[in-house]
Order: structure tokens, then C-alpha cells, then sequence
């Protein structure tokens, strides 16, 4: 099963000191080793980012930066695993490489579960 | 009243504490897997010997379900298992040692055993990692216990898992795994990486027990046992592990790519009653796209080493086919002839009667019905008996002849070759519509 798991973090901490970049690099390299890495992705920041919002049948579009947003999507990797704690146990990794290695950072790492033509009725389960 | 709600609350506070438990422990034990594999590679080199070293990382297994649920995972796992394995190993060392001096007092002459200098070892956690997957698939061991001992050291599946897998006992399977680590403790000369013509023969070994437990998974029908560990994801997962540890093999390359790719399918293979469905029928739309690219990558991997003079086979073969399938957006759009031209090549390199049929469905698609009935009738008629696909295709190539009579007959032979249900009521009922010209 595919899961998505988000970095969300406030626009401002955009650069991440060396130290973290290194350790998830690593942390990356290992992920493709043992096969559970699929993808991986950095998002740019909101002001390159344009939003269409749909309300009572009318499309409005709005272009970034988006300053009201305290947390936005900062990354993201798919991963592929055997079940939901291999799941929370990638993304735990990666919330304690980023207090390791920044700890002054504030954030979230978040993993959902994808979507997928084989999903059995229970996911998590 | 009050007791009995007192009762109640206490239940569902035990209830919680026990889901709790066992999140913790799903947790605890999804850490350990990750890490298993290199731990035991590892622990392997320093003991040379399987079975110590499955004990000692079981071992770290276990003070790691003691002390991490009350000390939260630490945030490398990795290094606090390993270190407290290599402290189990310094203890074993030092009793065996304390054995060899008691038994050499009786004897002979006192012979010193070194407890090694575990701490001072560097960690080659791909050449560990590589020669245990060597050491898994070790020709003195039969293809079945190579795929579980894989997926129990490598894949870090527990005894129980593996067992489901292939559909038998724990503790029988629990037997097959402990005699499978004695053969190997005492035929220790596999424990050296091979190198050489020898390397090549042994990696050939070790992709086709990675063929097998995938193949092993998909022949079982995904509906009735979903408890079944998934041998299919396992075994794409053993094949990007090999496709990194040995990044300069096209073959290694190509049968990630075709595990891949056949895998982007499996969710395609059965209608909603559950009945199988041949590829041309398959609902494109369920096939998945992340898994194809995946797939298309690996086998771009394996044209570019293939490029730079390193043998291919049969692996790229079948994947290339495969791809070809995959890229189609619909049946119709199906290149044909190049994949019955891969089936020429594929023919060569891997004779078979099996893929003889695939050839003669080929080229069929591809050079006309006349062109697969060819193909088909050079197959020696006992190569696949009691099989029903060759008549099944004989059928098929016929009733686009329109040589309705001899298509029904062959139809109803391949119906009465079946032993799967849902596939003699196909088989019938094809019989019946080219024989009414339907």
C-alpha cells in the first residue's frame, strides 16, 4: 500500500540548516534501499502557487504568497509499504530527524494513506 | 449500579491499555523490521553463523519491546539495536570461549579464541546485506526454503508470516527454517562472497527466488486469503533491494522492472465477482501508474547497462514485453509486433513449451491467426498435457479463421483441461458461441 507523508511547516523556515539536509539525504538513500521509497519532493514557496477556489458554482483564482496560512506543505514522499506502522514509523523517522537536527523548527509530518484499486474495506487496519 | 459501571469503566480503560499495547507494539516491532535485515547481515559476518546471529537480533528485538514502550523508540534505532545485539555477541562469544577452554583443558592443549573487537569493525552494511541474501539462496538449500529463509532474514517477516505465505504451519515452517540454518552453519564455505563466474551464477539464483515468491503470491487469489502476507509486494521489494546492492547487472535491473510491472496489474486481474480477467479485458484504469513508471525507470536502467556491453536475458525480455503491454492505453493500441518478436528472442534464451504458446499468441495479434496456429502446432503435443492453454489458443486462432467446428472442439477440450471453475464455465461458453456462429 502507497501512503503520502506531508512536512508541513510555517513559510518562513524555508531553508533547512545543512545538518538536516545531510541526515535526510541519508535517511532518503536508506528509504530507496530497502524499497519502500517511491518518491520524494520539495514544495517552492506559496508565492509560487496559484489557488482556484470553487464556492456556489463561481471559480475565483488567487495567486501566492499566502501569508494568512500559518502551515503549508512544505514536502512530501511517497512511500510503499507493508501496512500502517511501517507507515507512521516512516514518518516518525522523519519528524525526529527534523528535532534532532532543528530544533527550533515547528512543524508536522503527516502520513495518509493513498487511494488505490486495491485497498481492502479497512484502512489501517 | 456504581460497582457495575466501576467494572465497566475499569474494562475499557484494560481494553485501551491493551490497544494501546498493541500500537505500541505494531510500532516497536515496524522499527525492528526496518532495521532487521542489516542487523542480521551484520551480526552474520561477525559470528559467521546464521542461526547465532538471528538469535542475537531476536534477542535485540526483545529488550527493545521491554524498554522502548516505556523509553519511547529512540531516534536511531538502528545503532541502539545494534549495539545492544553486539553486547548479546560479546556474551556469547565469551561463553563459548569459556566452552572451548573447559573442553581443551580435558584434551589436548588450550587453544586461545579472541573475543573480537566488535566495536572496532566497520560497518558494510551493503556487503553484509548482499552476502546474506547469497547466503539465503545457497544451493544446498531447496528453491521453497531459499524464498522463506529470504523472506524471514531479509525480508524481516516473522516465522508465523512466512508460514502464511506458504500456506502451512508455524511450527512446521519453524522446522524448515531451523534445518535450513544448520545445513548452512555446517556447510560454512558458503559464507564467503562468491566472485567471478561463480557470483554470476549464484545472482542468478538469488532472482529467481525473488521471481519465485513473487510468483508464489500471484497465484493466490487475493480475495479469500487477505490474510496471506503479500508475496507479490515482497518480492518487488527484494528486487529494488537487489537492484541497489548490485546496481551494475541489467538483469538485476530488468526483474525489478518486470516484478514491477506485472505487480501494476494485479489489482486488474479479476472482475468484481472475482472471476480472473486475461489482460485484453482488464480495466486500464485500475493498472498503477506509479508502479509502471517505476517499472519503465528500471528497465531504461537495464537498456543503458545493456548498452555498455553487460549480458541481458531473459528477465529484460520478459519485462520489455511487459512494458509494451503497459504503455498500451487500450487493447487495440497493443504493439504486437514487437513483442512476438521479443517472444522469438525470449524463445532462444529461455525454450519452453509455456512460452512457445505465449509466442504463438503473438504472434497471432501480430502476423494473423495462420502465424500463431504455426507456431502453436510446432509445440511437441505432450510438452504441456492436461494443460488447457494450448487448445485455449488453438480456439482462440481458429474462430478468427472462422473454422467454427474445429474452434468449438478445441474450446471443449481446453474446458475439460481445467481444473479451475470459473475458467471451464469461460471455456464452455466460448465453445457454445462459435459453435451456434455467434
Amino acid at each position: 500500500m502507497h501512503y503520502m507523508v506531508f512536512v508541513k511547516m510555517s513559510e518562513a523556515d524555508l531553508e533547512p540548516p545543512a545538518a538536516l539536509v545531510e541526515a535526510m539525504g541519508a535517511e532518503m538513500e536508506a528509504g530507496f534501499a530497502n524499497g519502500t521509497l517511491v518518491q520524494v519532493g520539495g514544495l517552492y514557496a506559496t508565492s509560487c502557487r496559484t489557488e482556484f477556489r470553487v464556492r456556489a458554482g463561481e471559480v475565483t483564482s488567487t495567486d501566492g504568497p499566502f501569508t494568512e496560512a500559518k502551515e503549508e506543505v512544505g514536502g512530501f514522499a511517497i512511500i510503499d509499504v507493508r501496512d500502517h506502522a511501517e507507515a507512521v514509523e516512516n514518518a516518525r523517522r522523519m519528524a525526529e530527524l527534523h528535532a534532532k537536527h532543528w530544533p527550533e523548527w515547528v512543524g508536522a509530518v503527516e502520513a495518509r494513506r493513498i487511494s488505490g484499486p486495491g485497498d481492502n474495506p479497512s484502512p489501517g487496519a | 449500579m456504581a460497582s457495575e459501571a466501576t467494572r465497566a469503566d475499569e474494562a475499557a480503560r484494560a481494553g485501551e491499555a491493551t490497544r494501546a499495547g498493541e500500537a505500541t507494539r505494531a510500532a516497536v516491532t515496524a522499527a525492528w523490521r526496518r532495521e532487521s535485515a542489516a542487523l542480521v547481515a551484520a551480526l552474520t559476518r561477525m559470528t559467521r553463523d546464521v542461526a547465532v546471529a538471528e538469535d542475537l537480533a531476536q534477542d535485540a528485538l526483545v529488550a527493545a519491546l521491554e524498554q522502548w514502550p516505556r523509553r519511547g523508540i529512540p531516534s536511531s534505532p538502528a545503532a541502539w539495536l545494534m549495539t545492544t545485539a553486539k553486547r548479546r555477541a560479546v556474551d556469547y562469544f565469551r561463553r563459548t570461549e569459556t566452552l572451548r577452554r573447559r573442553t581443551a583443558e580435558l584434551g589436548r592443549g588450550l587453544v586461545e579464541m579472541e573475543v573480537p573487537d566488535l566495536d572496532a569493525q566497520v560497518d558494510h552494511i551493503e556487503d553484509d546485506l548482499l552476502r546474506l541474501m547469497f547466503l539465503c539462496c545457497h544451493p544446498a538449500l531447496t528453491p521453497d526454503t531459499r524464498a522463506a529463509l529470504t523472506l524471514r532474514l531479509v525480508g524481516g517477516l516473522t516465522t508465523a508470516e512466512v508460514a502464511r505465505g506458504f500456506l502451512t504451519t508455524e511450527t512446521s515452517m519453524g522446522q524448515r527454517l531451523s534445518r535450513a540454518k544448520r545445513t548452512l552453519s555446517e556447510s560454512s564455505a558458503g559464507f564467503d562472497m562468491p566472485s567471478g563466474a561463480e557470483r554470476l551464477q549464484r545472482l542468478d539464483d538469488v532472482m529467481a527466488v525473488i521471481y519465485l515468491v513473487f510468483t508464489e503470491g500471484y497465484s493466490a487469489t487475493a480475495a479469500a486469503e487477505w490474510t496471506r502476507p503479500d508475496l507479490c509486494h515482497e518480492g518487488v521489494r527484494l528486487a529494488r533491494i537487489l537492484a541497489r546492492l548490485v546496481p551494475g547487472e541489467p538483469e538485476v535491473h530488468s526483474l525489478q522492472a518486470l516484478l514491477e510491472l506485472q505487480a501494476s496489474r494485479l489489482h486488474a486481474r479479476s472482475d468484481a465477482q472475482g472471476q480472473p480477467l486475461l489482460l485484453e479485458s482488464q480495466d486500464r484504469r485500475r493498472w498503477d501508474l506509479l508502479l509502471i513508471r517505476r517499472g519503465q525507470a528500471a528497465l531504461t536502467r537495464a537498456e543503458q547497462l545493456a548498452a555498455s556491453g553487460r549480458p541481458i536475458g531473459r528477465y529484460y525480455l520478459q519485462a520489455a514485453i511487459a512494458e509494451r503491454h503497459a504503455s498500451a492505453a487500450r487493447a487495440a493500441d497493443t504493439d504486437w509486433t514487437t513483442i512476438a518478436h521479443l517472444y522469438d528472442v525470449l524463445a532462444e534464451v529461455a525454450p519452453g513449451p509455456v512460452i512457445e504458446v505465449n509466442r504463438a499468441v503473438a504472434h497471432g495479434r501480430a502476423h494473423g491467426p495462420e502465424a500463431g496456429l504455426a507456431v502453436l502446432e510446432a509445440i511437441p503435443t505432450d510438452a504441456l498435457a492436461g494443460s488447457p492453454m494450448p487448445s485455449a489458443v488453438r480456439g482462440d486462432l481458429l474462430s478468427r479463421l472462422h473454422r467454427s467446428d474445429e474452434a468449438a472442439d478445441a474450446f471443449r477440450a481446453a474446458a475439460a483441461a481445467t481444473r479451475n471453475v470459473a475458467e471451464r464455465r469461460l471455456l464452455s461458453r466460448r465453445a457454445e458461441e462459435v459453435a451456434s456462429g455467434a
